[in-house]
């Protein structure tokens, strides 16, 4: 963390959630400090990090909360939903029960999160290829019959870590400088003192380097935009 | 420490003089006599009450009067005293003799420094702004000496133990107050089970009701683990158990491994009101730790290969530890009930603490959008272990265990303490990302006992200013201007 961290255009608030164990700090300190340690302590509460990456030479710095994945610890980590803008929801695609949960987590997100929140679903710890218990194809359909992205990754081998975060932000980059063409006074509710600025419509081209990530929704980020939106 | 020593020789305090001059200065607090002045003078008095009058119940003017006649209470000043002394001889070189002289010395001392603490509260509270930005008994700086170890003051500490110990009849009382500074390490063991309530104050009935607890312990063992498990429970304590200090080869033993899980578990079991809550199973490793000690004297225990030892003892070792952690957690439990109310509460607390004592800091926090909640919620949920390295965790629990009235209301001021011990750096962050990585990653790593013995005393002189006048917390949002 060189640089100055204090300089960016925009700052978006993700929350990662999903159940104990499936990976969630490790995916933090992959994409913030590219560190991975084999055996991390359980989360208490709420852990906050943050990284800044450039989209369409923009600085987006992306304001990450980690959470608590125990049950006891809902009352406390759902307050942290408020203001996030977008979600990682994560399960071991090794255990079957953390993708059975994942009902129960969107159902969280619904009651405590803005309506609008971007959420990625993320099968973790995918280097566990013999112990498999969800398939790919079974976790995108579900993703795409509920409206999210979807991407598997392995915190351990750094697999897809980088393209998760990367997609998720550039998603809401591109939801919030098309809505700052429509309505540019519009401020999102991020954080205090949020600075976001206005900017123009840069159509979408990065999207296609994006070749690595089987994301369901990207060719069309308004549309889950408006999914989540009705739903 | 010999430097800190000599402060207090060169001031010359008597416990005679004391008692006449209250406003003589107190080392290191160089504003003091200004602070004095304010209050003694008949008309800055009625300015010190209308700056304070938020801060101070009409309740309190017994305290506020005391200022200006040193009328403390003898029980109150009594209790300051032992305590600052306790904390004194286990920070200070202990190469003079524990007279009466010392006594005076630091009962006088620990008047002042509560008697400044009031001052400096009027200071802040009261937005008399000066250049007063030094905190009247916060820990002072670390001096070099400070990272030595001071085990040859131990000596003499271990036979004061061993006196009370060995006595027919546990004098309690004189156990906590030895143990509030800091217990020798080979009077831990026994130490902690006396102060947790696990062992009679009677020495005859000891061995009798050790033997019947570790049996019942067995008994447990048989009837809830070995049995039909709770499934969720057990994969929450399954999980947790193997990441808990994933760098100590200890920690990684299967063995260790199991003896924690069984704690755990039955523990949970035993108490569905909380249930297993994460962080509960960073409360069984100092006494797991502690008692290992014993089994093991002078082993190197980073690494111990705990199958060395035979099944008798690790049997002990678990079962103490288990017994110890069921009356430790007793007095939190509202802690990890639905919700964590406790803790929510606890949180509140702290807020309004710092609001009271520290506004520049709090309203630092406040201004850059940081919740007390986001980094208090882990010190309170783990009281403290994931903050500090194991050995001051240990060394805070002595004081924890010999609080006479329960660690659940100190531990409120030791977090106070934890944060306005990083009030200047935390001062130096400018934006909220810097303030929650400082708060969540302070950096305590060359922390040893003294640093813990200057935390509980700032600690102690915190709740004593406010434990008299609990509405000063309780009140939060009436009395705001």
């Amino acid at each position: 963390m060189g640089t100055r961290e204090d300089e960016y255009d925009y700052l978006f608030k993700v929350v990662l959630i999903g159940d104990s164990g499936v990976g969630k700090s490790s995916l933090l300190s992959r994409f913030t400090r590219n560190e991975f340690n084999l055996e991390s302590k359980s989360t208490i509460g709420v852990e906050f990090a943050t990284r800044s990456i450039e989209v369409d030479g923009k600085t987006i710095k992306a304001q990450i909360w980690d959470t608590a994945g125990q049950e006891r610890y809902r009352a406390i980590t759902s307050a942290y939903y408020r203001g996030a803008v977008g979600a990682l929801l994560v399960y071991d695609i090794a255990k079957h029960l953390s993708y059975e949960n994942v009902e129960r987590w969107l159902r969280e997100l619904r009651d405590h999160a803005d309506q609008n929140i971007l959420i990625m679903l993320v099968g973790n710890k995918s280097d566990l290829r013999h112990l498999r218990s969800i398939t790919t194809e079974e976790a995108k359909a579900f993703a795409e019959t509920n409206g999210l992205s979807f991407i598997e990754t392995s915190a351990l081998d750094s697999t897809n870590v980088e393209p998760a975060f990367q997609n998720i932000l550039t998603e809401i980059y591109r939801i919030v400088s098309q809505k700052q063409m429509r309505d540019p006074p519009e401020v999102l509710p991020v954080n205090t003192n949020c600075p976001i600025k206005y900017v123009e419509e840069n159509k979408r081209k990065t999207t296609q380097d994006n070749h690595s990530l089987t994301c369901c929704q990207q060719h069309d980020a308004i549309s889950s935009w408006t999914v989540t939106n009705s739903a | 420490m010999e430097t800190y020593q000599a402060e207090y020789d060169k001031d010359g305090f008597l416990p005679e003089t004391f008692w006449k001059t209250p406003q003589r200065a107190v080392p290191g607090r160089p504003l003091q006599r200004i602070a004095e002045n304010e209050v003694m003078s008949g008309s800055s008095y009625q300015q010190f009450q209308a700056s304070v009058n938020d801060a101070w119940d009409l309740g309190d003017d017994e305290i506020i009067s005391g200022i200006s006649e040193t009328k403390i209470s003898k029980a109150i000043s009594h209790t300051v005293a032992l305590n600052v002394i306790n904390s004194h001889r286990n920070s200070t070189k202990n190469d003079h003799k524990p007279d009466a002289k010392l006594d005076g010395n630091s009962v006088k001392s620990s008047q002042e420094e509560v008697v400044s603490l009031k001052k400096s509260e009027v200071r802040k509270t009261g937005s008399v702004s000066g250049p007063l930005r030094h905190y009247p008994g916060r820990p002072r700086p670390v001096r070099p000496s400070a990272l030595i170890p001071r085990e040859e003051s131990s000596e003499s500490k271990l036979e004061r133990f061993q006196q009370v110990l060995e006595s027919s009849v546990l004098d309690l009382d004189e156990l906590k107050q030895l143990s509030w500074s800091g217990i020798p390490v080979k009077a831990r063991a026994v130490t902690w089970r006396l102060l947790a309530g696990y062992l009679p104050a009677n020495a005859e009935r000891r061995r009798e009701i050790l033997e019947r607890k570790r049996a019942d312990y067995k008994h447990l063992v048989r009837q809830y683990y070995d049995a039909e498990r709770e499934e969720e429970t057990y994969r929450q304590i399954h999980i947790d158990i193997p990441r808990m200090s994933p760098l100590v080869a200890l920690f990684q033993q299967i063995t260790v491994q199991v003896m924690f899980e069984r704690i755990l578990y039955i523990w949970a079991i035993r108490h569905p009101a909380s249930g297993y809550v994460q962080g509960i199973n960073d409360l069984v490793t100092p006494f797991f730790m502690v008692f290992l000690q014993e089994a093991a004297p002078e082993k190197e225990l980073d690494n111990f290969p705990l199958d060395t030892l035979s099944e008798e003892l690790r049997d002990t070792i678990e079962a103490d530890s288990f017994w110890c952690l069921s009356k430790f957690l007793d007095s939190i439990q509202d802690n990890y009930i639905f919700a964590q109310l406790g803790i929510q509460y606890k949180v509140n607390q702290l807020k309004e603490l710092i609001r009271r004592v520290d506004l520049s800091l709090h309203e630092h926090l406040q201004s850059h959008g940081v919740d007390y909640l986001q980094f208090s919620f882990r010190w309170m949920n783990n009281l403290l272990t994931r903050e500090i390295p194991l050995p001051c965790t240990i060394r805070l629990w002595d004081t924890y265990l010999a609080e006479s009235d329960g660690f659940a209301t100190f531990q409120l001021y030791v977090c106070a303490a934890f944060l306005l011990h990083w009030r200047e750096r935390l001062l130096r962050e400018r934006d909220f990302q810097g303030l929650m990585i400082l708060l969540q990653n302070v950096p305590t790593q060359n922390w040893t006992d003294s640093n813990i013995s200057m935390l509980v005393a700032e600690a102690y002189r915190l709740k004593f200013a406010f434990a008299d006048a609990p509405n000063h917390l309780h009140n939060a949002g009436k009395s705001d201007r």
